[in-house]
């Protein structure tokens, strides 16, 4: 049997050997707590300190902004409700966006019931919220605003750096999700002018189970897991000193490799959106044409629906991902394509196609060769296709 | 259970489903019922010959159990009389199949509604019941939405001189006759976007030119639909529309719209 394509890496990516490679001593003969006054104990410390460097120089930050947490989702956590809870003198609004990750959506759900204001910017047809539309949602209560660097979905880059300003200027905390960002764009909380940052291990081919939050010197967040104290106090419970030396090396390599890297893939994902487009009829791009991640190609197929060419793709070989409602577990569709004003049926037919480092050229040849007679068998089976040729 | 961990047997009739098609002609029914929530769209045609079911054929937009199911009522449904076909139950068909995720019992197991729809179609016929016309003339009265005056002029036009403000932006065209629908066209070449929202199951009133130039063009037709409310904050930022068919409300992101006088 061919080798299987994997093309959704926005969920999960492989970690890179040499990062197995660097944490496998740290299992076994390099066992120490950071906390402990033995030598074991002083030279977990000192490799803790080293991969906190590591971390600070991949995104221009100092070492001591670094929190490490269990994911991304833990450091959303920290952000919203750490600063939330920490602020609510100062303050009882929120602005976030409609296309934030489905974490940070539940999160403000939460919040609301705690008494804040949550204020959600609408998108364009493309993904993008507007600075102008930001800037009239902010009031004397606003006290944080969160928008995600990039959608993982569509792909859409966000005008980062200009929030940021805006924040900024006003003296709001401005926190980003950077995940789905992170290894396609260099980060730098400077340029950037972003005061709280989520960073998962995983998506840089880091382990899993590891994420970090950028927290800018001054900031005051409230702890939401209490302890022995370890993260400057922001995050008690005992270092994961293998896992952090995994992301340790995989910020690294990302860092030596990324430009490279993004190169390589934007070219992939290029010709895919291209030839699709031009041999699949009925087909459309969701996301930003231009302002999106170099990995994500994401089309939408008129009559068809996702999880149908999902199991079609997986019967082929090819690892793909819908924003269909019949494969998520509340059977809703994506809120990101509705924000983006498609019609539930329209997100519907939704394919989600993100590269990763261990793709090749090959890769997207395959995905060319047997996409077509999998749309076109489905909108055989499709009564919308018929009456739309009748018609 | 994940939604999609099918047993084999809806795998085998997912890869190979039976009986696609449409039927035509003498005795020739079929029944169609859609899911409001996700726009599944099931249409099952039977041939009927001495009250048996003589052919069946189905087609199907949906996930992989939508398909299956609908493939495997046709086989199940095959050579009966009406009143057996009749008894065929949804659990009946997940039976069948070997059994459906949990959460696809109720979305995508319409098979059996779309069969009894087709065999109700075929007996009131037979009673010389006259189905609705395909073209419904429609009449509603032409209301004030929800919100049209207070966003008049931030998304809501009552006339277009101007297209340029409409450049890349979503807008949403609400069928008033044919300078509505011209107006349409004549936006989709100054966006990827635009939306006609008609309370039939076709246009008001149109020519077939004009009617052709639609079709053609990338607009989006919501048929059998009107909307009720404009929403935002301070511009138009969505639309409530009210589905007529299934009788459901949802919220449609938009950046203007469209409500000649």
């Amino acid at each position: 049997m061919a080798m299987n394509v994997y093309l959704d890496y926005q969920s999960a990516k492989p970690v890179d050997p040499r990062v197995q490679e660097a944490m496998l001593p740290y299992f076994r003969e390099r066992f120490g707590n950071p906390s402990s006054l033995h030598r074991e104990g002083d030279e977990a410390t000192k490799v803790l300190e080293g991969c906190r460097r590591t971390i600070a120089d991949f995104i221009n930050a100092e070492p001591d902004e670094i929190i490490f947490t269990s994911g991304a989702t833990e450091s959303n956590n920290l952000a919203l409700i750490g600063y939330a809870s920490r602020h609510k003198e100062k303050g009882n609004h929120i602005i976030i966006s409609e296309v934030e990750h489905i974490s940070l959506h539940n999160i403000a759900k939460y919040l609301e019931k705690d008494g804040f204001v949550v204020s959600k910017l609408p998108v364009d047809q493309y993904g993008r919220i507007s600075v102008q539309k930001l800037v009239s949602r902010i009031t004397p209560e606003t006290i944080l605003i969160s928008i995600g660097y990039a959608s993982n979905e569509i792909g859409t880059i966000q005008p980062i750096a200009e929030i940021g300003h805006v924040a900024r200027e006003r003296g709001i905390a401005f926190h980003s999700d950077g995940v789905a960002a992170e290894g396609l764009i260099p980060l730098d909380v400077q340029r950037d002018v972003i005061d709280l940052l989520t960073l998962s291990s995983n998506d840089i081919y880091g382990p899993q189970g590891l994420g970090v939050l950028y927290v800018r010197k001054g900031m005051r967040l409230n702890p939401l897991i209490i302890g022995g104290g370890q993260e400057r106090g922001l995050r008690s419970g005992t270092e994961n000193i293998a896992g952090i030396v995994g992301m340790s090396t995989a910020a690294e390599i990302m860092g030596q490799e990324m430009e490279e890297e993004v190169k390589r893939l934007a070219k992939y994902r290029d010709i895919l959106i291209k030839d699709i487009l031009e041999r699949i009829p009925k087909t459309h791009l969701n996301g930003h044409p231009k302002d999106r991640l170099a990995n994500n190609a994401h089309f939408r197929f008129e009559a068809i629906e996702g999880e149908s060419l999902l199991l079609s793709l997986r019967d082929a070989g090819v690892s793909a991902a819908t924003g269909s409602a019949c494969s998520s577990k509340t059977l809703e569709p994506s809120h990101t394509l509705i924000s983006t004003g498609l019609l539930h049926e329209e997100a519907h037919g939704s394919l989600e196609f993100t590269f990763g480092r261990f793709n090749e050229e090959a890769d997207v040849d395959k995905v060319i060769e047997v996409l077509p007679p999998i749309v076109e068998r489905l909108r055989k089976l499709s009564p919308l296709y018929q009456e739309e040729k009748s018609a | 259970m994940k939604s999609t961990q099918y047993s084999e047997k809806v795998l085998d009739h997912f890869r190979n489903p039976r009986n696609v098609g449409t039927l035509e002609g003498d005795n020739v029914v079929w029944g169609e019922v859609g899911n409001p929530v996700c726009g599944d769209l099931m249409k099952i045609y039977l041939k009927v010959e001495d009250d048996k079911i003589a052919d069946i054929k189905f087609q199907t937009f949906g996930c992989g159990s939508a398909i299956a199911t609908s493939s495997m009522i046709t086989e199940m449904a095959k050579g009966k009389t009406l009143d057996e076909a009749l008894k065929i139950t949804r659990q009946d068909v997940a039976d069948e199949l070997e059994g459906l995720p949990p959460v696809k019992m109720h979305c995508s197991n319409l098979a059996a509604d779309a069969l009894q729809e087709a065999i109700k179609n075929y007996r009131d016929q037979k009673k010389g019941k006259v189905p609705l016309p395909v073209i419904q003339k429609t009449t509603r009265p032409v209301k004030e939405l929800v919100g049209e005056k207070e966003f008049l002029g931030k998304g809501v036009y009552h006339d277009v001189d101007d297209f340029a403000p409409f450049t890349d932006k979503r807008v949403m065209v609400v069928d008033r006759g044919p300078k509505s629908l011209e107006i349409a066209l004549e936006l989709t070449k100054h966006t990827g976007r635009v939306i006609v929202v008609t309370p039939g199951k076709a246009f008001s009133s149109v020519d077939a030119g004009l009617a052709k130039g639609i079709k053609q063009s990338d607009i989006k037709i919501i048929y059998e639909s009107e909307p009720l409310e404009v929403r935002g904050s301070d511009e138009v930022e969505k639309v409530l529309v009210h589905d007529l068919d299934e009788d459901e409300e949802y919220e449609l992101f938009v950046d203007a719209i469209i409500i000649l006088k």
